[in-house]
């Protein structure tokens, strides 16, 4: 099957009645009826559960930043909702002529320095101690309310002054306050999502290690995410207080308040922009049925845990993509599936884009593009890499080979501080290196693909490419990836490594030989000085071992220069010039591949006595 | 010198319990790589078990010890077919999830079944004490030190010195390859909770003796718990039995020497600092991450 014109840009012509459409229509009817529904009737309990369920909606909204996009499960942003009940509660104490509604704002500013300090902690730790650090996160600043008495008043509690308009409308200005909160939380959740930002943070959840290689400014952008998922979450929990008209620690602060906003997260859809609104209008109502028919406590609780228990069992990826992926079943069905079509054969990178061009290799300055000193890496007793060195000339193929365990992975390892060397110097393009982080690395010029595939499972081909950042700006961050330039420039790329048919598809999907492609794609998208080919060859057919090897020498042509590892010996011998031969970590021979072959440590260390009978054989 | 004394012994008696209580959360982590929010209540739970066993049968609450581990055993062993089994492939954050759902509708049942005041189990002795040296040491605390002890050099031996310990740790390194050498690590993965929670639950026959508890105390252990294994450094026995004794011996200091309400907090500010400088925790080793095969 070859894919059609129309399957490649399916955002263009779509019919009305396609799922999206009706999603969007689904979605507007919501929003006006949430809209108008306070001005049909005054039935206060309802109002009163809509307002709670909007606080919830925007906690776990903001929620989704962190937790869904960047994928730092938090059971602390509940804390969030609390410390702008308190800002406003103890600013509006100290100072009775200001109105009451300008500490709003200045709550949510609260919330983000204080989401800021959490940041800096998701900087130490991921997965599931981060999960715990937020919990202890959570009773900390409970701790903290109820012992600093002076301000907070301790467990007796903050008293709000009463609101000072009709009676008749009590709730209205609390329940638009909250849909305007909302619908700015919402708006920001949806601008994130197609931004280099919105790419990064969903790369870091997918592989934080990789994310960096590929030029992703982890800490910066992990606390923009953490600032962001709290700051109109600090805003909801101001009004929130300012509503309650009495907060205390135990009722603001309750690790249950945390508990709901992950399930609703999680049952709507995390990483999706209306799942958690929508998984947090439907646990309120629940939350409410439990208070007030079961007599609360207990029931709470088995209604939040046995929920939680339950949707980790049998939704773990919630209501809204369990509904997509049933869709796409049901329209996919009978047809032939994409991921078996033919890879393109590609076409010449210049010919297709006019950001490439041949290079003269005579103006090519002739110098080391990297240079490796006396570089050491132990794991333990294990001595993975102990004194390589080796130089990379401007402009060339240069091959390296070893013995199984010789350390040429981990030197790559330490190229791109992926891991950090021990000691040595590493060099790229007369700047040192070796102090700087993997981003630093890959905005000076260096790309790196990794031995096993290491693609961004869940995002599509096109999101893999583009989440790629080969500079840092703040306004960089903020650019539009799904569509524009730089989907364009990533199309071109896809296009040059034959995938583009496959750019709407997960990259989980694709063939290992098919993600090597992307892989490559990826990386020329930081268009880099001097790309780094961890076995371009292992684990693919002859077929595209060719095409690889003429992709290699296009791009080389273009002036980028390569660094390869490569058991296959035909390919690199074929290819590099100069070859270096790592042994036990160090640097055992380096010359042309002629030099290479014939060198009897070369071929006692690693080639063999055989090697000569094959190439004599063919 | 003799408060000094006297905080010095009893933080290392309560040591001796935390170890035991931590003892199963490491191990579970260690073998099976989730992190059992659900801990803390399971060693509550224990305690109210031991409540009913002394108050209504009139067993004395650190006897019980003997009835309570099998009880907690089997609980555990049912909690594992049934809950934990179905999501072992889940991403780990998952299962902090499913763990901390199960803490909660375990406070709940206690809540339902038992209430949620304070209860307290005090038996004769509880208000006796051993005087050595103008040292007063409470014989509940002694006994219960000492007991911990015992119990945790059992599970030591079994750990370290049985064809089970080696499964254990086979299954722990490389699942698929100690399934290839004849292990049913499934099976072993069972045991391991079993063990683990019931050591929780050997804990909590004890600590029922010492402190008064309700459903709700689950999150202070929880929170201990997870201070103790991650100062000592996550999946490590013997990183959680020094994790224990620093830890028993902090809070004791810190409420002999500070206040008492500011001891809630030492256990919240150990995890944050501790995982911030060395997230390994004191005796665990960072592993290679680049080598994982796909």
């Amino acid at each position: 099957m070859t894919a059609s014109p129309a399957a490649r840009t399916p955002a263009a012509g779509r019919p009305w009645t396609q799922p999206i459409w009706i999603g969007r229509a689904i979605a507007l009817a919501a929003a006006v009826a949430l809209l108008v529904y306070p001005l049909v009737t005054d039935d206060r309990y309802y109002q009163n559960m809509i307002i709670l369920s909007l606080v919830f909606a925007i906690g776990a909204s903001g929620l989704n930043i962190i937790s869904g996009f960047a994928g730092y499960i938090s059971l602390g942003q509940g804390a969030f909702i609390g410390l702008g009940g308190y800002t406003i509660g103890v600013l509006a104490a100290r100072n009775p002529d200001v109105p009451i509604w300008w500490w709003v704002p200045v709550a949510g500013v609260v919330a983000a320095l204080i989401a800021l300090v959490l940041g800096l902690v998701s900087l130490r730790s991921s997965g599931p101690a981060f999960v715990i650090i937020t919990v202890a996160f959570l009773f900390l600043v409970q701790v903290f309310a109820v012992n600093w008495v002076s301000v907070t008043n301790g467990t007796a509690g903050l008293t709000m002054p009463l609101p000072d308009w009709d009676r008749d409308i009590i709730n209205l200005p609390f329940y638009y306050a909250l849909v305007v909160v909302l619908a700015l939380q919402l708006l920001m959740s949806w601008w994130i999502r197609r931004t280099k930002l919105g790419m990064g943070l969903i790369a870091i959840r997918e592989d934080e290690t990789k994310a960096a290689t590929i030029g992703i400014n982890l800490p910066v952008e992990k606390i923009i995410a953490f600032m962001a998922s709290a700051v109109f979450v600090g805003m909801a929990g101001a009004i929130y207080g300012y509503y309650l008209t009495f907060i205390d620690p135990r009722g603001m602060f309750s690790i249950l308040i945390s508990v709901q906003l992950v399930l609703s997260m999680l049952i709507g859809g995390k990483a999706t922009l209306w799942g958690p609104v929508l998984g947090a209008f439907l646990i309120e109502p629940l939350n409410e049925i439990a208070n007030n028919s079961f007599g609360g406590g207990n029931a709470r609780l088995f209604l939040f845990g046995g929920l939680l228990v339950l949707v980790v069992i049998f939704l773990p990826r919630g209501i809204l993509p369990a509904i997509e992926s049933t869709l796409m079943r049901r329209r996919t069905r009978n047809k032939a599936g994409l991921v078996g079509a033919r890879i393109g054969t590609g076409g010449s990178l210049a010919s297709l884009t006019d950001r490439v061009q041949v290079v003269d290799r005579s103006e090519l300055p002739d110098r080391p593009l990297l240079e490796v000193k006396g570089l050491v890496k132990h794991f333990g007793g294990v001595k993975a890499v102990d004194g390589a060195s080796l130089v990379v000339p401007e402009g060339s193929i240069t091959g390296l080979i070893g013995p199984n365990g010789s350390g040429k992975t981990t030197l790559f390892n330490l190229i791109d501080d992926t891991i950090r060397a021990d000691a040595g110097e590493i060099v790229l393009a007369g700047e040192r290196i070796d102090g700087m982080r993997s981003w630093q690395r890959a905005h000076r010029g260096l790309g790196r693909t990794f031995q096993i595939t290491r693609l961004f499972r869940e995002m599509t081909v096109l999101e893999n490419v583009v989440a790629a950042q080969s500079s840092f700006s703040m306004r960089g961050l903020g650019k539009i990836a799904v569509s524009g330039s730089e989907a364009r420039a990533a199309e071109e790329l896809l296009e040059f490594v034959g995938m583009r048919d496959f750019r709407d598809q997960r990259a989980q999907a694709l063939s290992y030989g098919q993600q090597k492609l992307v892989e490559l794609a990826q990386i020329l998208m930081l268009d880099p000085k001097l790309i780094l080919l961890d076995e371009p060859a292992g684990g693919i057919n002859p077929v595209l071992i060719d095409r690889m090897g003429e992709m290699i020498r296009e791009l080389n042509s273009y002036g980028k220069t390569f660094l390869i590892v490569e058991h296959n010996m035909p390919f690199v011998l074929g290819l590099c010039d100069p070859v270096h031969v790592l042994g036990r970590g160090k640097t055992m021979a380096s010359g042309t591949a002629e030099e290479i072959k014939n060198d009897p440590a070369v071929i006692d260390a690693y080639l063999g006595e055989d090697f000569h009978i094959e190439e004599a054989r063919r | 010198m003799t408060v000094f004394l006297q905080s010095l012994v009893l933080g290392l008696l309560l040591g001796g319990v935390y170890a035991l209580a931590a003892s199963g959360l490491t191990l579970i982590f260690g073998v099976m790589k989730v992190i059992n929010i659900a801990h803390g209540a399971f060693l509550v739970l224990a305690s109210f078990i031991t409540y009913t066993l002394w108050d209504v049968v009139g067993i004395d609450p650190l006897l019980a010890i003997v009835i309570t581990t099998p009880v907690i055993f089997a609980i555990g062993w049912a909690t594992y077919k049934i809950v934990v089994s179905p999501i072992r492939s889940a991403p780990m954050a998952s299962t902090v999830l499913l763990t901390f759902g199960l803490a909660l509708v375990l406070e709940g049942a206690m809540g339902e079944i038992w209430g949620n005041n304070s209860t307290a189990i005090r038996p004769a002795y509880g208000d006796e004490s051993f005087t050595i040296g103008g040292i007063f040491l409470p014989k509940a605390q002694v006994y219960g030190g000492l007991i911990a002890v015992a119990v945790l050099v059992v599970l030591w031996i079994v750990l370290t010195r049985t064809w089970l310990g080696r499964a254990i740790r086979a299954a722990a390194t490389n699942p698929s390859s100690a399934q290839l050498v004849g292990i049913r690590t499934a099976s072993v993965a069972a045991l391991v909770f079993a063990i683990g929670i019931a050591a929780a639950g050997a804990g909590g026959a004890i600590t029922g003796v010492l402190y008064p508890f309700v459903p709700g105390s689950h999150y202070q252990w929880i929170a201990r718990l997870l201070a103790i294994v991650v100062l000592g450094g996550l999946g490590s026995l013997n990183g959680a039995v020094l994790g224990a004794i620093l830890f028993g011996l902090a809070e004791t200091f810190t409420s002999t020497y500070v206040s008492p309400s500011w001891a809630t907090a030492v256990p919240y500010a150990i995890v944050f600092a501790v995982l911030l400088i060395r997230p390994q925790g004191l005796l665990g080793t960072r592993l290679r991450e680049d080598a994982v095969a796909a």
